[in-house]
């Protein structure tokens, strides 16, 4: 392996970034914390098209699942990756924790099982996990590593509560009144200032050029005009419906807060409601919902 | 020096939006952004940096710049003397106030931009000092007080149930003069409060950075290593760029439909593959090791080679949001200057 693709610890507490390490003897740089969220997996399409050598990567249940994602659209190398699996309990929520704590006055955060454990100046505070976790974390399915070459440790147990909250906020935006809906969206996008953090960060957006970079013809204008950035958002939505794996970073680094996930989840709700319950990213040899064709299907465009 | 109860605020923002078009900070589904003031609208008087920091009034991310229109002659429309209506901008921090000076420096000079100056000329910028700066503020490394605001029209500091308001230049003034009927004049002890209160400022912040010779030091490192490894999780989004209050790159677009249309101006990030892309294919900035360079040069190099002041007020909003916290204060603490406090 010419390098491993890990998190390391940065200036402030809230701060675990994806390390590129190529020297074994700063192995000891490697972290594992509470806040070692950032997904590696897309960093592979860059070091696979510029370099030939193997790489190894740390990867958490929901990053595994973006290697099956780069496996199945044929972006990636198996042979050319080195996998370790970390099973996963969940990644903490610095902003949770900012809202109870003295952000400045405090040392360090460990989790220690279903425990927070935080040094606040010179004294330890220990709370309940749960309510400090991002939400991202409270609703998944597959905290354990889906693919790897090496297990780090033995399984966890997924959240209790993940199935039943999974698709909450999509039924509450769904049951409002048409108009009402469409002016939740509209709020929600007016703050988008067009960074495309959400499509950068994301393992299914990975074509070799997005069409929205694209300046002959340009599909989208660079003005953030509100129509735009509606278009621009539910193109992404549905180029990733079907292969959408559910990690939610996109909702989770997007600096305005624009509930993404909430769009992703609605198609998915949909692809299970029409052809069977499905997930991505589970199993990179399966035939996706929307990529195949069984005469069973239901025929939505005849209906009136 | 005047002052208004906090319990009177409402009335003084009715006042205000009277006078002009009124900007405050409100809260909307978790995020704080400059917002028109409207009748029951809280006002966030006690957040510190808003998502969008507050050069979008003086250039927006979204502008007509001309407008045309091909028939017997040709019809031209200059957009920039509609620029520019009356307005108040409350509660800008000290830090983006004074990004207000670098972003003059770039568009009040020649050749200057006469959208942005009547922008600049209309609005009047009312200060809030900032009573307790988080962890990601450092604003006092790049010499800035967090509770004053040299460059504001007026400046407002918290004293705890009032607001002490002090006009800085003619147009604070003017607007002071404006609001008088709903202000009182500060007493000497309210003085001595403000004074408490900038005294206390130095203790308050938990992160400085050391610029000692970062500029002469980055003269020899356009081909440094350095850059090679610190490019690689950039994910080339435009966060950095966008919500950096000094940041100021522009492209030109039209928008054209048959033999009428607009030339927009609109913001632009050095982050994104596109921006330095030539129309016959070649990218002097082929990949993102070339972008990440270009925007640590430009704010640390560049700008103060040309301009005399490092491109950054140390608001924090790249080190709180970039997604792979790739920030202004990793660069400068392992370029040169130390990183005391953290």
């Amino acid at each position: 392996m010419a390098a491993v693709i890990g998190w390391r610890k940065k200036d402030f507490w809230w701060q675990s970034p994806v390390v590129f390490l190529e020297d074994p003897a700063a192995a000891h740089r490697l972290v594992w914390d509470p806040f070692t969220v950032y997904s590696p997996v897309k960093f592979l399409l860059e070091w696979q098209a510029s370099c030939a050598a193997k790489v190894g990567i740390f990867v958490k249940g929901c990053d595994s699942r973006g290697i099956n994602r780069l496996l199945q659209d044929k972006r990636l190398e198996r042979e050319r990756v080195v996998v370790y699996g970390v099973p996963c309990g969940g990644k903490a929520d610095a902003e949770k924790i900012r809202a109870s704590f003295p952000a400045k006055g405090i040392k360090d955060v460990t989790l220690l099982g279903e425990q927070l454990v935080l040094t606040v100046g010179d004294r330890e505070v220990r709370v309940a996990a749960e309510a400090y976790l991002l939400d991202k974390c409270l609703t998944c399915r597959h905290p354990n590593p889906v693919v790897y070459d090496k297990l780090l440790w033995e399984e966890v147990l997924p959240r209790q509560r993940a199935d039943e909250s999974r698709f909450a906020r999509v039924q509450a935006v769904a049951s409002l009144a048409t108009e009402e809906r469409f002016f939740y969206w509209q709020r929600q996008f007016e703050r988008c200032i067009r960074c495309f953090a959400c499509r950068n960060t994301c393992p299914a957006c990975n074509c070799r050029v997005c069409i929205f970079d694209q300046a002959e013809p340009r599909w989208l204008g660079k003005a953030n005009d509100p129509a735009d950035t509606l278009n621009y958002h539910i193109i992404r939505a549905f180029h990733v419906a079907g292969r959408c794996f559910e990690c939610g970073e996109c909702e989770r680094i997007c600096p305005a807060g624009v509930p993404l996930q909430e769009l992703n989840r609605k198609l998915i709700k949909d692809i299970n409601e029409a052809y069977g319950d499905y997930e991505a990213g589970l199993d990179a040899t399966d035939q996706p919902p929307l990529g195949t064709y069984r005469g069973e299907d239901p025929a939505g465009f005849d209906e009136s | 020096m005047k002052k208004v109860a906090k319990t009177k605020l409402a009335e003084l923002f009715s006042a205000m939006a009277a006078w002009g078009k009124l900007y405050v900070p409100a809260v909307s589904d978790g995020i704080v952004n400059f917002v028109p003031w409207q009748e029951g609208l809280t006002v966030a008087l006690t957040a510190l940096n808003v998502l969008v920091p507050p050069k979008k009034f003086f250039f927006p991310q979204t502008e007509t710049v001309l407008s045309y229109e091909m028939g017997e002659d040709l019809q031209l429309e200059d957009f920039a003397c509609r620029a520019g209506e009356r307005a108040i901008l409350f509660a800008a921090r000290p830090c983006d106030v004074a990004s207000f000076a670098m972003m003059d420096k770039v568009y009040l000079d020649e050749p200057l931009d006469e959208a942005y100056r009547r922008r600049r000329e209309n609005t009047t910028v009312i200060a809030l000092g900032c009573s307790e700066p988080d962890e990601a503020c450092f604003c006092r490394s790049f010499d800035i007080d967090a509770t004053k605001a040299p460059g504001a029209d007026v400046l407002a500091i918290d004293i705890g149930q009032e607001l002490v308001l002090v006009a800085q230049t003619e147009k604070g003034e003017r607007l002071i003069s404006v609001l008088n009927g709903l202000l009182s004049e500060a007493t000497s002890g309210d003085e001595n409060r403000v004074k408490d209160e900038q005294e206390k400022n130095e203790g308050r912040y938990v992160t400085s950075v050391n610029l000692r010779g970062m500029m002469e030091k980055l003269d020899g490192m356009f081909a440094a290593d350095y850059w090679e490894q610190l490019y690689k999780r950039c994910i080339g989004c435009g966060t950095c760029t966008f919500l950096c209050p000094t940041c100021h790159c522009f492209d030109l677009q039209e928008y054209a439909a048959g033999r009428r249309g607009e030339r927009i101006r609109c913001w632009d990030a050095c982050m994104f593959a596109d921006f330095t892309q030539m129309a016959g294919g070649h990218n002097p900035r082929p990949s993102q090791k070339e972008r990440v360079r270009q925007r640590f040069m430009h704010k640390l190099n560049y700008f103060p080679h040309q301009h005399g002041d490092y491109a950054c007020v140390g608001c924090g909003r790249c080190v709180r949001k970039c997604p792979v916290n790739l920030d202004i204060l990793e660069v400068i603490q392992e370029v040169g200057g130390a990183v005391d406090g953290l």
